[in-house]
């Protein structure tokens, strides 16, 4: 448990942020540059020091300003992944990594570099010097860094952001192994959505240095209050599923979620896997009656629980299909035309070739806990 | 090829400086480190002293040091005292005056090179479980080495040449405190010296030369093996 | 390269108090052990005449190789006549303006209260009056006080001991410098710089045949008397001026 409730004055801006997020798993805390994401992290770590409260981690106090405690960053054994790297540049890759975990207590070394090195894919970096890797490259090894150097909680702040589209899928799947595969909770400053949705357990939204909003992606994608807060997010329903069978043939992938199954292209893992799918309201059409004959693979019968009609030509709709939640973007017209309204029965259509790499992706392995935002 | 007289000054010039750069380098790493990273109130006037010997006369620092580190001065007669070491009119004499004169040269580009090292780094050192110390030996310090080793061929390069304070200092005695712009001085002070003072221009010119040279390749050196490539 | 040209870089590297002095008034280049004297004979021949003289004071040495190099100077007064032999020998100074004007005599000091009065002849225990420490004067290569200091140790036996002993001062005052701060027991100085200085006292006086006699003379810089120049000159030479000589110690000639 990361238990955390602080306060600072940084010239015209103020910190309030007080959230707790579980042992296990990766939690985003999400928001417009200047939300104060990096002050929160900055404060986790001991390099950005509160004016009030407390910070406290597996039990440990790291800050608490009623008792003085205030834990040397040196000793708060957290990682931290800059957006940066900030590789030491006269060190070999195999120094740097080493650096942390030469520096940490024997008996606390659960993580070696045999096991990262697999993880992140860098075992043939090993001898390189900084400046002769890829931008990629240096982000794993930066997170590798931070990880042999056994913390109890692992901090990233917004590890992709100084890379381009390539690199980030480069990295994403490696992101997604250690919230998996390691028990160090990853606390993930990102203000980009996709990020959030494809790699978040649990998300904290802040907005000018408080706590706007905290919950599961799938409970936050479905507020429409919190939708300038998400800012340019495509809005859409994040889904939970698992794979079920693969069809050779036609290269498709049939996956079993609460209310349905769902058709999506390729091969999305081995049976019985965890995938999350992120199917966005533009993609979803309706229609008052089941249709025949059409090629749209995906149609589910469900309920309208809510229309929001927005300024200009659309609405956007909450639908329910068993007890799954997704989210259609239609024309305001569409919806007098259907006379569509809350409890109407409607059929969602949704294209197999919707899908891409981008929303399809392994479902964080750790199932939503509990958690309590204020402030 | 040179006379005894001009090797001798040659080897003392270089004995000179060489101790000269001893001297200062422990106090210029902890002025620049200071300089470049600690704020306190009164640093100003603190940089202010520290660049003090650039803007005042060679001759008032060389009497300055005599006043101070002579017999009679509050430091020269504790160090007298307790360890019977003399300044005046010693070669040890003339390393301080040539440490005291390039200390600003020193400071200058190491705390340049420390200004130059992201402190980001130290702060992720810091993240991975380094001590402040430790910190400053694995991360700070090797950084700024190549700032530090051009500070030192700077420095040695300016006590080559130092002329005011040492003859101040220590006065002009062969073999002892006459190096090379002191024997080129007396060269020119006497009528037929001429002949002499070019020869040992020369040597100098070709002396400190090269010591600049060799600061710039082990800059260039530095910067290559750090990761910046040569600028 | 020409010799000339190699004198003139030498020159740059040269220290010397000198000022870039002016076109206008009058600019004399003085020996520094004239220092106090001179001062006060041009603040004197201010109020008197109204015309401002500026100094310049330094090695005799350094000043007539600054004049060789064209440095604006009107008049020179040397502490000695190598340089102003020199000068002449090179038809740098006006010949007919050039004076025997002042005598010093070359005493033996130490630090005041530190050492009891000796007589100065052949045979004197000057590594016992030492003890381990260094004799202060200036540099016998070019300072004309350590040129005489060395006639007159030569003459009592005694420049083989002393050559190495010698802290070699760039110029008189920092000789006494030395001896006043402690740093040198003893120290050849002028009995003039004496008169100036505390902390320090005359131990014995060297015989006036140790060494040739301690001369200044003056002259006006070739080319350079015009009419203010010659008055000022007029005034060194006057009795005025050699009453104030007289006051810091100098014989007048």
């Amino acid at each position: 448990m990361i238990d955390l409730s602080i306060r600072k004055q940084l010239g015209e801006f103020g910190l309030d942020v007080s959230f707790s997020v579980p042992e296990q798993g990766l939690t985003a805390l999400f928001g417009r540059s200047g939300a104060g994401k990096t002050s929160v992290i900055a404060a986790i770590a001991g390099l950005l020091r509160p004016d009030e409260g407390h910070i406290r981690v597996s039990g440990r106090t790291l800050f608490d300003s009623a008792s003085g405690e205030d834990v040397p960053v040196h000793r708060r054994r957290v990682g931290y992944v800059f957006q940066e790297g900030r590789l030491f540049p006269h060190l070999s890759v195999r120094d740097n990594l080493l650096y942390g975990q030469r520096r940490s207590p024997v008996v606390n070394r659960r993580i070696d570099l045999d096991e990262i090195l697999e993880l992140l894919g860098i075992a043939a970096l090993l001898g390189r010097r900084p400046r002769d890797l890829s931008g990629g490259e240096k982000q794993r090894v930066a997170i590798g860094r931070a990880l042999l150097a056994q913390p109890e909680v692992l901090l990233m702040d917004e590890p992709l952001a100084s890379l381009d589209a390539p690199r980030k899928r480069e990295i994403l799947p490696y992101l997604e192994r250690l919230r998996d595969e390691l028990r160090v909770p990853i606390v993930y400053v990102s203000h980009a959505i996709e990020e959030v949705v494809r790699l978040a357990n649990l998300v904290v939204v802040l907005d000018s240095g408080r706590v706007a909003a905290a919950g599961t992606p799938e409970e936050l994608g479905e507020r429409l209050d919190l939708r300038p807060l998400l800012g340019e997010f495509e809005s859409g329903a994040v889904i939970d599923a698992s794979m079920e069978a693969y069809d050779a043939v036609f290269d498709l992938s049939t996956l079993a979620f609460d209310g349905g199954r769902l058709r999506v292209p390729g091969n999305a893992g081995v049976i019985g896997a965890k995938v999350r799918v992120r199917v966005r309201a533009r993609d979803v059409s309706l229609a008052t009656q089941k249709p025949v004959d059409i090629s749209v693979q995906n149609i589910f019968e469900g309920s309208v629980e809510q229309v929001a009609e927005e300024p200009g030509a659309y609405a956007e709709l909450k639908l329910r299909v068993g007890n799954t939640r997704f989210l259609s973007r239609v024309t305001r017209e569409s919806v007098s035309r259907l006379g569509l309204r809350t409890g109407s029965r409607v059929f969602l259509l949704v294209k197999s070739v919707s899908f891409d790499r981008e929303t399809l992706s392994a479902a964080p392995g750790i199932a939503s806990a509990g958690q309590r935002g204020h402030g | 090829m040179l006379t005894d007289f001009e090797l001798q000054a040659l080897w003392l010039s270089l004995k000179v400086a060489l101790r000269s750069v001893a001297l200062s380098l422990p106090f210029a790493l902890g002025a620049a480190y200071v300089l470049a990273r600690i704020r306190f109130p009164g640093k100003v006037l603190f940089d202010g002293l520290v660049h003090l010997p650039l803007a005042l006369p060679p001759v008032l620092v060389g009497y300055l040091l005599l006043l101070t580190f002579g017999i009679r001065g509050p430091l020269g007669g504790w160090l007298f005292e307790t360890f019977g070491l003399r300044l005046a009119f010693t070669s040890l004499g003339a390393s301080i005056a040539t440490a005291v004169m390039s200390f600003p040269l020193m400071v200058r580009s190491i705390r340049l090179s420390i200004e130059s090292i992201d402190s980001g780094l130290e702060s992720a050192a810091a993240t991975l479980g380094a001590s402040p110390l430790d910190r400053f030996f694995t991360i700070t310090l090797p950084l700024m080495l190549p700032g530090v080793l051009s500070g030192c061929v700077v420095a040695f390069a300016a006590s080559l040449g130092e002329f005011g304070a040492v003859i101040t200092f220590v006065s002009n005695i062969p073999g002892e405190t006459q190096t090379l712009p002191l024997a080129i001085y007396s060269a020119v002070q006497t009528p037929d010296g001429d002949a002499a003072a070019a020869r040992l221009a020369a040597l100098s010119l070709v002396l400190a030369l090269s010591g600049l040279m060799v600061s710039e390749i082990i800059a260039r050196r530095a910067r290559m093996m750090l990761g910046g490539g040569p600028e | 390269m020409s010799v000339h040209f190699i004198r003139v870089f030498l020159l740059v590297c040269l220290w010397a108090s000198s000022i870039a002095a002016s076109a206008q008034g009058v600019t004399i280049f003085a020996a520094a052990s004239l220092t106090d004297a001179m001062n006060d004979v041009v603040k004197m021949y201010a109020a008197k005449s109204g015309v401002g003289v500026k100094s310049s004071y330094a090695a005799s040495s350094a000043l007539a190789r600054q004049i060789e190099s064209g440095a604006q100077a009107d008049l020179f007064f040397s502490a000695d006549d190598e340089w102003m032999d020199y000068l002449e020998k090179r038809s740098l100074i006006d010949k007919g303006t050039r004076f025997d004007r002042l005598g010093n005599r070359l005493v033996l000091i130490a630090p005041a209260g530190a050492a009891r009065k000796v007589e100065i002849r052949r045979g004197i225990d000057l590594a016992g009056l030492l003890a381990g420490g260094r004799l202060a004067t200036g540099d016998p290569a070019s300072v004309p006080v350590g040129r005489y200091a060395r006639q007159a140790l030569t003459y009592l036996g005694l420049w083989a001991f002393a050559e190495a002993k010698l802290a070699r001062a760039d110029n008189v005052r920092f000789a006494l410098t030395y001896v006043e701060r402690g740093e040198a027991p003893l120290g050849i100085v002028y009995s003039t710089d004496v008169a100036i200085a505390r902390g320090v006292q005359v131990i014995g006086v060297f015989p006036q045949e140790s060494h040739s006699s301690i001369n200044y003379p003056i002259a006006i810089v070739a080319g350079r008397g015009t009419a203010p120049v010659r008055a000022f000159h007029g005034f060194i030479l006057g009795s005025e001026a050699a009453a104030v000589f007289q006051r810091f110690g100098f014989a007048v000639r």
